[in-house]
């Protein structure tokens, strides 16, 4: 038990220095451009088949469980509206993250442990450059850029994997389906998934940063590292998540 | 003046003392052989020198500056100045050789492309690694990786080098590539520490020995005092009767 809490302390910190060493190197030259680009790449563009599958076959469950449940009652017409509505508030933006904190958590820790531990990272330090800007900007700045993009698109997915099983499974019309979509979701309930991505990408980025940098114990350590990494940001995304929500749901009243 | 001074180096890690008290000094154009035991802390020694290791007492003075409590952003200028040769190379693995020399140049100076392929072009020339230009580390030999780190450590031709066992595991023909690398920059006046367990290259390369152990320095001595009559630890540790802890 003092063990864990010892650790939790050391995440605690360690990721908050992290992020503090990240913001006042951000503003420093020299910015690696082309680094950033290539990481928006990996990020982005190659997670882009996972997210849609994941979010196409979300929606498409979605829409199937509804309508099976809906059906009973008559209530098959509130199907666009009900699916939508989760969709974009809350299925797309985080299971998106879920998803990403595994490809994404793990590829970052596993490469920069990789590196930690065949002294790359100590080389970079060496040679009078800095492992913050190098490897952590770059990869933070991606996940920020990439990861809510990605968000976007899994929302729009999302919703079209529910027509396409609204349509074929549900018999609904899709014309009816689309314009029930466009009346229902409303920018407050965009924004209520959206603003959560950036959270999410930034605990994504930094705690696999923060895994990969402190890899101790050679080989073995870049899998436990990696591990921990997806653990840590999977329960910190759906922990924060109702903090998240709550605090929009606040807001929203407020509005 | 010397260009490297230690005093009363103490590095402890999570409460244990690898070092308690380490002085010693290099001076400028000299080669010192740092010798001692396996896991004597060698390593922990030189990775302080340039900063990538804070000591938890003690002071490290690199020409006339105190390093130990400068942030890291501040190194930079040591490290420009101090390079380190790692005991892997520590080569950059998704990087051509190519672009792995080429890094320090492109961070460090303003020299366009086509002058940074010149110099490329002559360092890979004067260490044999001609053939090595566009392959990954992977794809060559460990002895080969080794000298494309001390390659890579030299392309901003710094003052001071840290060797860190240069010559482990290599084959005889390697290891007198390294040799007389070393030698050769060594005529240059650049200042070297040399860390290694390869006696008969420590002792073609160095003026001067400093023997680590149980956390201090327990012998020092020129190469030329090297005595096979009166050995002292550091000839007994050399000759391999002592290992030093
Ligand atoms: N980051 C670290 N955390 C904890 N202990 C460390 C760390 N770095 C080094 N040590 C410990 O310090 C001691 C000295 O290590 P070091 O690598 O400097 O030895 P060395 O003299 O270079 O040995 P070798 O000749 O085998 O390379 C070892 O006992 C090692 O366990
Ligand atoms: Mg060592």
């Amino acid at each position: 038990m003092k063990a864990a809490q010892l650790d939790f302390l050391k995440l605690f910190g360690g990721t908050t220095i992290l992020s503090k060493q990240v913001v006042s190197e951000l503003f420093r030259r020299p910015l690696y451009f082309r680094l950033i680009v290539e990481q928006i790449y990996q990020i982005g563009i190659r997670s882009l088949p996972l997210v849609i599958v994941t979010a196409g076959s979300t929606g498409m469950v979605m829409a199937l469980q509804f309508g099976l449940g809906l059906e009973k009652f008559g209530g098959k017409l509130y199907i666009p509206k009900i699916v939508s509505l989760s969709i974009v508030r809350e299925m797309g933006p985080v299971f998106t993250c879920l998803v990403l904190a595994a490809r994404i958590g793990a590829g970052i820790t596993s490469e920069i442990g990789s590196m930690t531990v065949t002294q790359q990272i100590d080389a970079i330090r060496a040679l009078g450059t800095s492992p913050i800007k190098r490897i952590v900007i770059p990869r933070v700045i991606g996940a920020l850029i990439a990861i809510p993009i990605l968000s976007i698109a899994a929302n729009f997915v999302g919703i079209l994997g529910a027509l396409l099983v609204g349509a074929n499974d549900l018999g609904l019309d899709p014309v009816f389906f689309v314009q029930k979509v466009l009346t229902t979701v409303w920018v407050p309930d965009f924004l209520a998934g959206f603003f959560k991505t950036p959270v999410f990408a930034g605990i994504i980025a930094i705690v696999g940063c923060y895994f990969g940098l402190t890899v101790k114990g050679g080989t073995k350590g870049v899998g436990s590292a990696t591990r921990q990494s997806v653990v840590t940001s999977s329960i910190c995304i759906l922990v924060g998540d109702y903090f998240l929500t709550k605090f929009f749901w606040i807001f929203e009243q407020w509005l | 003046m010397a260009i490297i001074e230690v005093k009363h180096f103490n590095k402890s890690f999570d409460g244990h003392a690898v070092h308690k008290d380490v002085s010693f000094r290099v001076e400028k154009g000299e080669c010192l052989g740092l010798v001692g035991g396996s896991g004597i802390g060698k390593s922990v020694v030189l990775r302080s020198l340039i900063g990538l290791e804070k000591p938890t007492s003690g002071e490290i003075w690199i020409e006339g500056e105190e390093i130990s409590k400068l942030k890291e952003r501040d190194l930079t200028a040591i490290r420009k100045k101090v390079a380190y040769v790692f005991q892997n190379g520590a080569l950059f693995d998704s990087m051509s050789v190519y672009d792995n020399l080429a890094y320090p140049l492109r961070e460090h100076t303003a020299f366009n492309e086509d002058e940074i392929q010149t110099r490329i072009h002559d360092q890979l020339e004067e260490f044999g690694l001609l053939e090595a230009e566009g392959k990954l580390p992977a794809e060559l030999s460990g002895g080969m990786q080794k000298r494309v780190g001390l390659a890579r450590a030299m392309m901003i031709g710094p003052k001071v080098i840290l060797y860190d066992e240069p010559t482990a595991g290599l084959d005889p023909y390697n290891t007198l590539k390294i040799r007389e690398t070393v030698l050769r920059l060594k005529k240059k006046g650049v200042t070297s520490v040399f860390v290694t367990h390869d006696m008969p290259t420590a002792i073609a390369v160095c003026d001067r020995f400093v023997m680590l152990g149980e956390g201090r320095v327990l012998d020092e001595r020129r190469a030329d005092e090297l005595s096979r009559k009166d050995p002292g630890p550091l000839e007994r540790f050399i000759t391999g009767d002592y290992g030093g802890y």
